[in-house]
């Protein structure tokens, strides 16, 4: 008799960029769907759909999970469902 | 923590209050140091070359004459400083490109600004340096230039950088130009929003460089070791954005590299970048003895950033019920002679406070013959604010609709979209509407020639990088230490914060600003940031010490940590099952600490995210003198959500300064070009900022919406007020005397010439 | 050129300085004489940072040569407190957060003493009026014009 398991799919986090952005570095593709439990799943998902594009995340964005703008950072938590948009890093005066 | 938004039941027992700031009485008799207050034994002078052209190549520079002078010991060149390669790097909001910033600290190939540096000297005396400096000789080839925004845009224009591709193109052009960028933020479909409208207004817009006009020049002091070791005292606001700015423009490594914060005389986003410092070092590395630099005031409105000047176009269109359904804005920002306006944050604040499903927001960032931009007070939004504001109630009109109702209608709450991405998180902005609408003096009646004016503004607030210490003192009193430098009464917010953590008096707590090699690392003083993200470290901090007090507490009653808890400022146990203890003061613990573990202090850094961004809407009332076009402000009402008040007054303070920025950009400030590309009113006679008799008291309303990410729920306050003024006053200017001013500032000559035109 | 030799009083006490004849009263003070609390903002008069009093006239002391002090008494911000007791204005600034950078408060102090000397029940559009040498970016004047008001009210002790 086999055991057949059933596994509750793990709902994606959404990942979106900015127009420019994603006509600068993903292909004008701007949303898309990833599995990451943190910040650092995340952009390893996005390197290793377009290599190189960690670093750029890293240096050169804030980012905005569900609205809540944070600096970008390995150890944020992100729930399934979790919106995070990549957004130009802002200074002030 | 707090865990919603509108719930705030603690009783704050420091937090909220307006006591005295540590460094008050230093200001008020005269003791306190700013950057140009220092002094060294043998200490140089250095005065500065600047170009009196406005675009020229240099062809030659000639010191020998100045070198030969006594009393000069020593001079540099754009060639003294070690080369940078062209490469844009860091976030592409403030990208910084250090081939750029490398000449725009002292040219190399051309001349790019009037006023740009072209060499400095430094000498035993202000005067011989002065003298030295008429002394060196310089061959330019004067090359045509242009000012304007518009001017620098056209294809025949003179070029500042021959090689310059305008980037966010595609395909790229391949032509040069003086374009350095182009970007857009879109959504939804706007073609479709305007078809769906029952009335649309299109508008253009010129805007003029406006200069922060702190008081203080830029000043500072260096000395230079044989071994390596540089000490730099100067007045910025952020010394260890200094140190890296500086270490890297002449070549030394960050740890060598030590920055005293000298007390800052304003700054505002103009002193989060460097001018001074890259030369006073490089002439003490060079000569040997401490050089001290001060700005002149003329040179200070010649040579370094103010912001940008701007050509804008915006198109709105809503339905006759209120309700905004798309918009677009073209917004052309000069940046000066490097590439860096902030037409970025223009883009994405101008539409920001309102929910469009159908917006495009396109930006041009360009390069003119005038001082490289610096950021300025929510840098880019105030601009792009005084088209958008100004379009809002022209529209408000025609539907025949209250605008600060039109505003409410349309209002940003926490989920609304924003045109550039997220979803906004936080409320507050309908909040401050309603505060206006509910002012006793919103409805009150108007003479002739007066009129009233809304309008409101958004900025995005920041967080990031923040360090803090707190020690305990031997006799318990408490020292917090930040890097975090204080423009307006910061130490005295981070000490009420860690008072009210701590649960003792806020006259118990010593609060100040550490050195780079005491503390670590914190960004600028800026953005809106420090009472939120610094005040997140010092909390942190406290908290560190808190457990460390439990612990030291549990082992002078020799019982388990989890018996003891700290409150009130005392170490007490949880329930009197526990013992027969006395509560213990931080004073009672300082003097155990020998044989519970030794000094009791922490540090804590934090890279501070879930700030929230900054909302104000203000109403003024103004009175026009149809015979002279002068416009006098009769009220001026200005409501913020501050999130929480640490410093009532303080944060007051920042709303009403932002305010009489925001005023004069309105009515008088502009850079004022001659023909020959020339500055005409360098200096504080002709450059008019506002002064006491202009004004009225101004009103501040701080709105509180906490934010659930601070312990006590902070938002920042220092910028979205200088974003509503100038559009505020634009639409009074039109409810008194029914005439639209397009153009900033709106001096009495162009208000009359409006009133004339009829 | 060679220096010349002055004798003035300054808050209270005597002083003597070389200067050139052509150096100002406002660089004499921070650089002979290490007096660092005048502050320069703009070196032309327009700022009102430099303020100090010339034989009880306020003056912008970079508008003044050093020579010109010969034989005058100064008051600078450095003579406002008396030992450990602050002027009431200075108190008042403080209460009424009538600064947040800094650098224009000595100028204030000393041109909104001047003033209360001549006029000791000023209105506030006296006060704004007299105050209008001095500028100010970081306040908006409201706090400053506030603390003045107090000031008068306490010294006429209303």
């Amino acid at each position: 008799m086999q055991a057949e398991v059933a596994t509750t799919p793990v709902k994606a986090v959404k990942v979106t960029f900015t127009a420019g952005f994603s006509r600068r570095y993903t292909d004008s593709i701007r949303e898309f769907e990833v599995q990451a439990k943190n910040i650092r799943g995340v952009i390893r998902a996005m390197n290793e759909l377009f290599p190189g594009l960690g670093e750029t995340l890293e240096e050169e964005t804030s980012i905005a999970i569900d609205g809540v703008i944070h600096e970008v950072d390995y150890t944020q938590a992100v729930k399934p469902g979790s919106e995070v948009f990549f957004i130009p890093r802002i200074e002030g005066g | 923590m707090l865990t919603n938004t509108k719930d705030i039941q603690q009783v704050m027992k420091v937090v909220g209050t307006s006591p005295v700031r540590p460094d008050g009485v230093p200001k008020v008799t005269g003791q306190a140091q700013y950057g140009a207050d220092y002094s060294l034994p043998g200490m140089l002078w250095a005065k500065i070359l600047r170009s009196p052209h406005a675009h020229a190549r240099i062809l030659s520079v000639d010191t020998s004459k100045a070198l030969a002078l006594p009393g000069v010991k020593g001079i540099i060149l754009g060639s003294d400083f070690p080369e940078h390669p062209f490469d844009y790097v860091g976030p592409e909001r403030v990208a910084q490109n250090y081939w750029h910033m490398t000449r725009n600290i002292m040219a190399r190939e051309k001349a790019l600004f009037e006023g740009h540096a072209i060499a400095a000297v430094a000498a035993t005396t202000a005067a011989i340096a002065a003298e030295a400096v008429s002394l060196i000789e310089v061959q330019y080839e004067v090359l045509p230039h242009c000012i304007d925004v518009e001017d620098a845009m056209k294809p025949d224009a003179p070029l500042l950088f021959e090689d310059m591709i305008t980037r966010g193109v595609e395909p790229a052009p391949t032509k040069p130009s003086n374009i350095s960028k182009r970007l857009e933020f879109s959504t939804g479909d706007i073609a479709a929003g305007f078809a769906s409208a029952d009335e649309v207004v299109e508008m253009s817009f010129k805007t003029a460089a406006v200069h922060q006009g702190y008081i203080e020049p830029h000043s500072c002091l260096a000395r230079y070791g044989a071994d390596g070791q540089c000490e730099l005292w100067s007045a910025s606001q952020g010394h260890f954005v200094v140190r890296a700015y500086t270490a890297k423009l002449v070549g030394m490594e960050i740890g060598n590299l030590l920055v005293h914060p000298a007390e800052i005389g304003g700054g505002f986003g103009g002193k989060t970048v460097v001018y001074v410092e890259p030369m006073a070092v490089l002439l003490s590395r060079k000569t040997g003895l401490p050089v001290k630099i001060m700005m002149g005031r003329e040179d200070v409105f010649k040579s370094t950033g103010p912001t940008s000047g701007s050509s804008m176009t915006v198109k709105i269109g809503v339905k006759k019920d209120g309700t905004i359904v798309a918009a677009e804005g073209l917004f052309k920002f000069q940046a000066g002679a490097f590439p860096g306006s902030p037409v970025m944050n223009a883009t994405m604040c101008a539409f920001a406070p309102y929910i469009i499903p159908n917006v495009k927001s396109v930006g041009f960032d360009v390069v003119s013959n005038r001082p490289k931009s610096a950021a300025y007070r929510a840098p880019g939004s105030p601009i792009s604010a005084f088209a958008v504001e100004s379009v809002l109630d022209v529209l408000a009109k025609k539907i025949g609709m209250d605008p600060l109702k039109m505003r409410l209608k349309n209002a940003v709450k926490a989920g609304s979209p924003t045109a550039w991405g997220p979803k906004h998180s936080h409320d507050g902005y309908a909040e401050t509407i309603q505060a206006l609408l509910d002012h006793p003096q919103y409805n009150k009646p108007l003479g002739k020639n007066q009129g009233r004016g809304v309008a409101s503004g958004f900025w995005f607030n920041g967080g990031g990088e923040s360090t803090a210490s707190v020690h305990i003192n031997e006799d318990g009193t408490v020292v917090i230490a930040t890097g975090s430098m204080d423009v307006g009464g910061s130490r005295a917010s981070m000490a009420l914060m860690a008072a009210e953590t701590l649960g003792v008096p806020y006259e118990s707590v010593r609060s100040t600003v550490a050195d780079t090699a005491s503390i670590g690392y914190n960004h600028v003083t800026g953005g809106s940031r420090v009472t939120y993200a610094t005040g997140i470290a010092v909390v942190e901090a406290c908290n560190k010490v808190i457990e460390d007090l439990r612990l030291r507490a549990s082992l002078m009653w020799d019982t388990d940590i989890k018996n003891v808890v700290w409150s009130d400022g005392y170490a007490k146990p949880v329930d009197p099952s526990v013992g027969n203890f006395e509560p213990l003061s931080l004073k009672a613990i300082a003097a155990k600490r020998g044989v519970t573990g030794g000094p009791i202090g922490y540090e804590a850094s934090t890279n501070a995210g879930g700030q929230a961004p900054g909302f104000s809407t203000q109403f003024v009332d103004v009175e026009v003198d149809p015979e002279t076009g002068h416009v006098k402000i009769l009220q001026f009402v200005a409501a913020q959500d501050v999130g929480r008040a640490i410093h009532r007054d303080y944060c007051a303070g920042q709303i009403v300064g932002g305010v009489v920025q925001g005023i004069g950009w309105a009515l008088n400030e502009e850079y004022i070009y001659d023909s020959k590309g020339r500055l005409s009113n360098a200096g504080f006679l002709d450059y008019r900022i506002p002064v006491a008799s202009d004004l009225p008291m101004i009103e501040a309303i701080l709105v509180e919406v906490p934010n659930p990410s601070h312990p006590f729920g902070v938002k920042g306050v220092g910028e979205a007020n200088i974003v509503p003024p100038m559009a505020a006053i634009a639409n009074a200017i039109e409810n008194a005397v029914g005439r639209r001013m397009t153009e900033l500032p709106m001096s009495p000559p162009r208000v009359l010439a409006a009133i004339d035109a009829g | 050129m060679s220096k010349h030799h002055v004798t003035t009083v300054i808050n209270g006490d005597p002083v003597e300085f070389l200067c050139q004849p052509n150096t100002s009263l406002l660089d004499v003070l921070r650089n002979e004489l290490n007096m660092t609390g005048t502050k320069e903002g703009c070196g032309t008069g327009d700022c009102g940072s430099c303020s100090v009093t010339l034989d009880g006239r306020l003056v912008c002391s970079c508008l003044v040569l050093g020579v010109e002090a010969q034989g005058k008494e100064i008051q600078t911000i450095e003579g406002m407190a008396n030992g450990e007791t602050l002027h009431v204005l200075q108190r008042k600034f403080l209460e009424h957060a009538a600064l947040q950078c800094g650098i224009c408060t000595p100028g204030f102090l000393i041109a909104a003493r001047s003033l209360l000397e001549r006029n000791n029940n000023p209105t506030e559009e006296e006060v704004r009026f007299w105050l209008a040498g001095n500028l100010c970016r970081c306040t908006g004047y409201n706090n400053i014009i506030t603390a003045v008001l107090e000031a008068a009210r306490e010294m006429r002790g209303a």
